[in-house]
């Protein structure tokens, strides 16, 4: 047993000396992880610069910087208390403002690490989060992390929704504030302007709880849609509200806004594992040094966790082993397997058509039936229900079965099993998105006529005024049905199936049926997408109902703690750990996927539909966009030009070209670090072998 | 808690507070956590900085390090005189290193020590073994074994001298996102 010499400050380096660790490219990528970490040079210092007497007559600066790694000296507490004591020593010899300097630098630094422990205390949930990832692992504390992210994002867009488009109007109305409205309305054709929502005649109590779920009736004229908002200017003592454009710039910024945030959070994570997924490493040696969790303190926990690296070495060794053997196939067999992979793709791409065209034809029967004043389930509360609801039913019902069927049949193509999981997972995000994609689409073929506006229906108003008079609301109504019934689905699903399935399976151990279905596995993909749909829902309707937002954060926190339930009763921890680095990154570029998705019907709303005539802050005008172009034109000469400027092709063009010069500039320089990494690794073999 | 604690002075918590990552109340608590193990053999008056260590078989039965395959290899890390004993320094030090603050670098280093089953400053094939054995509980086959340890070797070794110094694991833990979160015992200081 060597002496403990060895093991403090004797400790060797290795056979290399100080100068080659700098240039180590884990150093290089210490630096890219930022000014959190410590490079080694700087640890370093302070270990020489320690060890060695202090000169008096070294400047005060230097002790400041020392004192800071002393904390992370990989040295023996005794040792370091001698370095503390030395220091105090050189510091009592210091006079006058060198004294005052190093007195000042160690109580901000004091207050420093106070205040960020104190912020970090202050971050919500954090206690939860950590409870999870001690149990758990860091994989599924990735998922509440995300949503986590996601509940901040929406708390924080609808204060800026509320505070600028639904407060205002509410201050507005109450105190009956004069309103300037347009009169433009005369110049319309009176056909287009028949719009009443409101219940008729006596209404039973059971269609106040149908309205309140599909959001008709008495919620119909409510802050809540698009359509109850007045398209005036309100006048008041000198000071103008453009209720309109309030509206309209309020939804833009807030998606830009979001579009910001998500960018900027999926930077830091791409950032860091490019930086550390080199793919040529670590899979094993990660397994191993980084495999074992040190808090885990329950020997079950302790067993079960053993078992799991267990099982994913065996994994490992058996991907290695499979990819040899396919390396190995001759090339009949190999043109054998490309032919099932082609048939399993052409499978799934007949699936999701036929997915997709039922939804279609479902969003179709339902609105065409709810629309009509004579349609036959009129009266039958619940079959009402259940029409209204139909698109969301296939939707769902969509995306539970499908996912499974892509699960089972990927098999069948011999992928290993990394590119399997992937593979699934794209598929399904792809069945996800698309069907909302499609959703959208219908809607859109009935209020536009299928896009030809001079057919029967669509020709005086310039849109379908018989199904839908007031079709933004139509559109915020569908997404407040989706996003209701989401929430719907979630409920259900874990008190009718999670909560039963962990009581059967404890009570009667000995059923071989119960034993083979087992406690439910916390999946983390699939319970991300599903927080991702619900984030697109609630961008694509923001600008048909801009109370949606807030109903989104209740609606996430709700599933916080729901799925923290449900994960810490019923869930048993996974065989397979999840890989929440890697996995980080693409969940919010599948974020990033959704939010371009559902910029698309907003733009195309705002620019090329024509606005309802009877209804919402646009009335009477051409789309949406002139209240900009309005507001525009009402700007001193100066800054209208200069706005005209930036939105012209003479701008634009340059700009893009600018662009991509940038890009192919920081392509080129990101190919030339990886070059020199792979440099700097062939010479480290060259060093050692010499 | 208030300022009546006479268990260390002023001045040595404010070092202990430089020293480590840990806070006056925390490092009382430690101190209380250090008692329990053998409330007749630890004094509860440290002014005087008494030498007092405790065996590794105490402090290996402590529950955060009960069930943990490397909790031998952990204390003996940490202990200044080869056998395993801790004296309360050596504790402190255990801990705060274990903790939540410590930067990864410091982590890596003591990391690297652990591994180390023979201390000879590399990881070499017998150690990586040792290790293997320790966190599958001897469920892989040998030669699954052999070749796990051979595969860390490829990835891990830069240099070619087939066992890992501290260079090549330094830059395989910082190539690993998830080094810095396992690395820790939490909730040490609870009571």
């Amino acid at each position: 047993m060597e002496p403990s010499a060895a093991g403090t400050n004797g400790f060797s380096w290795g056979s290399r000396g100080t100068p080659s660790l700098l240039e180590l490219p884990s150093n290089q990528t210490l630096r890219f992880r930022g000014n959190r970490a410590l490079t080694w040079g700087a640890a370093l210092e302070g270990l020489e610069s320690a060890t060695g007497t202090v000169p008096q007559d070294q400047p005060t600066k230097d002790l400041e910087e020392e004192e800071r790694p002393l904390k992370e000296l990989p040295l023996c507490l005794a040792e370091k208390h001698r370095l503390r004591h030395q220091q105090e020593q050189v510091k009592g010899q210091l006079r006058g403002r060198g004294l005052w300097h190093t007195g000042k630098g160690r109580a901000l630094r004091r207050f420093q690490s106070r205040m960020r422990d104190m912020l970090s205390q202050a971050e919500v949930w954090r206690g939860a989060l950590r409870n999870i990832e001690g149990h758990f692992g860091t994989g599924i504390q990735s998922y509440f992390n995300f949503l986590r992210f996601l509940v901040l994002m929406n708390f924080v867009a609808a204060l800026l929704v509320a505070g600028f488009v639904v407060v205002p109007n509410i201050v507005f109305e109450e105190l009956r504030l004069n309103w300037m409205g347009d009169s433009q309305e005369s110049a319309v054709n009176a056909s287009c302007l028949h719009y009443n929502p409101n219940p008729q005649g006596l209404v039973s109590y059971f269609t106040y709880i149908m309205d309140l779920l599909s959001g008709k009736g008495f919620m119909e004229l409510t802050y809540l849609f698009y359509g109850y908002y007045k398209n005036s200017v309100v006048d008041f003592v000198g000071f103008s509200y453009n209720i309109p454009l309030a509206y309209l710039l309020t939804t833009l910024f807030y998606l830009f806004f979001c579009l910001l945030w998500v960018v900027r959070r999926s930077v830091q994570r791409l950032r860091h594992s490019l930086v550390t997924e080199d793919g040529s490493l670590g899979t094993y040696s990660e397994k191993i040094f980084a495999g074992w969790d040190f808090g885990l303190t329950q020997r079950q926990v302790v067993e079960l966790r053993k078992k799991s690296i267990c099982y994913e070495l065996k994994l490992e060794l058996e991907e290695e082993a499979l990819k040899q053997h396919q390396a190995a196939q001759t090339t009949r067999q190999r043109a054998s397997l490309y032919a099932v992979r082609g048939l399993v793709n052409a499978l799934v791409l007949v699936l999701l058509g036929a997915a997709f065209y039922c939804i279609y034809r479902a969003t179709e029967y339902s609105q065409s039936l709810l629309g009509q004043d004579d349609s036959p389930v009129k009266g039958f509360y619940f079959l009402e229900l259940l029409v209204a609801y139909l698109p969301s039913i296939v939707i769902t019902a969509a995306n539970l079965i499908f996912p499974m069927i892509f699960g089972v049949i990927v098999g069948l193509e011999k992928y290993p099993l990394s590119m399997e999981i992937k593979l699934t997972l794209l598929r399904s995000v792809f069945l996800r998105l698309a069907s909302l994609a499609v959703l959208l689409i219908s809607l859109w073929s009935q209020i536009t006529c299928n896009g030809d506006l001079q057919s029967w229906g669509c020709e005086t108003c310039g849109y379908n005024v018989h199904i839908h008079p007031c079709w933004e609301t139509s559109v915020g109504q569908e997404m407040y049905k989706l996003l209701v019934f989401d929430w719907v689905t979630l409920l259900l699903v874990t008190l009718l199936v999670e909560f039963p399935r962990k009581m059967l399976v404890t009570q009667f151990p000995s059923c071989s049926l119960f034993r083979l279905w087992g406690q439910q596995e916390f999946l983390v993909p699939s319970n991300v997408l599903d927080l991702v749909y619900g984030q697109t829902v609630c961008w694509t309707g923001v600008l048909f109902c801009p109370l949606l937002p807030v109903l989104n954060t209740l609606k996430y926190i709700a599933i916080f703690y729901l799925k923290k339930l449900t994960l810490f009763t019923n869930c048993r921890p996974s065989d397979r750990t999840f890989r929440a680095s890697s996995a980080n990154f693409f969940f919010l570029l599948v974020l990033l996927l959704g939010l371009m998705l559902a910029c698309v019907p907003a733009l195309y709303s705002i620019f090329v539909l024509p606005p309802s005539k009877v209804c919402g802050p646009f009335r009477g005008e051409l789309n949406m966009w002139s209240a900009v172009s309005i507001a525009v034109s009402k700007l001193p000469d100066i800054t209208r030009d200069f706005l005209y400027f930036i939105g012209s092709l003479g701008f634009a063009v340059p700009l893009f070209l600018l662009l991509s010069i940038l890009m192919f500039y920081l392509m080129a320089l990101a190919s030339s670090c990886s070059q020199m990494v792979m440099d700097l690794k062939s010479q480290l073999q060259l060093v050692s072998d010499a | 808690m208030g300022n009546k604690q006479t268990i260390f002075t002023d001045e040595q918590l404010d070092a202990y507070q430089d020293c480590t990552f840990f806070t006056r109340k925390e490092i009382l608590r430690l101190h209380g956590r250090y008692h329990e193990l053998a409330p007749n053999m630890v004094p509860m008056d440290y002014t005087r900085d008494p030498d007092v260590k405790l065996p590794i078989q105490l402090i290996v039965n402590m529950p955060e390090l009960k069930e943990n395959p490397f909790g031998e290899r952990i204390v003996m890390s940490f202990s200044e005189d080869g056998d395993g004993n801790l004296s309360f320094n050596d504790f402190v030090d255990m801990f705060s290193v274990l903790s939540e603050m410590a930067p990864r670098e410091l982590k890596a280093i003591y990391a690297f020590k652990i591994y180390d089953f023979n201390t000879d400053n590399f990881i070499c094939k017998s150690d990586l073994e040792k290790t293997l054995n320790n966190l599958t509980k001897e469920e892989l086959t040998e030669e699954e074994v052999v070749l796990v340890c051979e595969k860390v070797i490829e990835e891990a070794d830069m240099d070619g001298d087939g066992k890992l110094g501290f260079s090549d694991f330094e830059n395989m833990i910082s190539k690993a996102p998830d080094f810095l979160s396992p690395f820790k015992i939490r909730d040490i200081l609870q009571p």
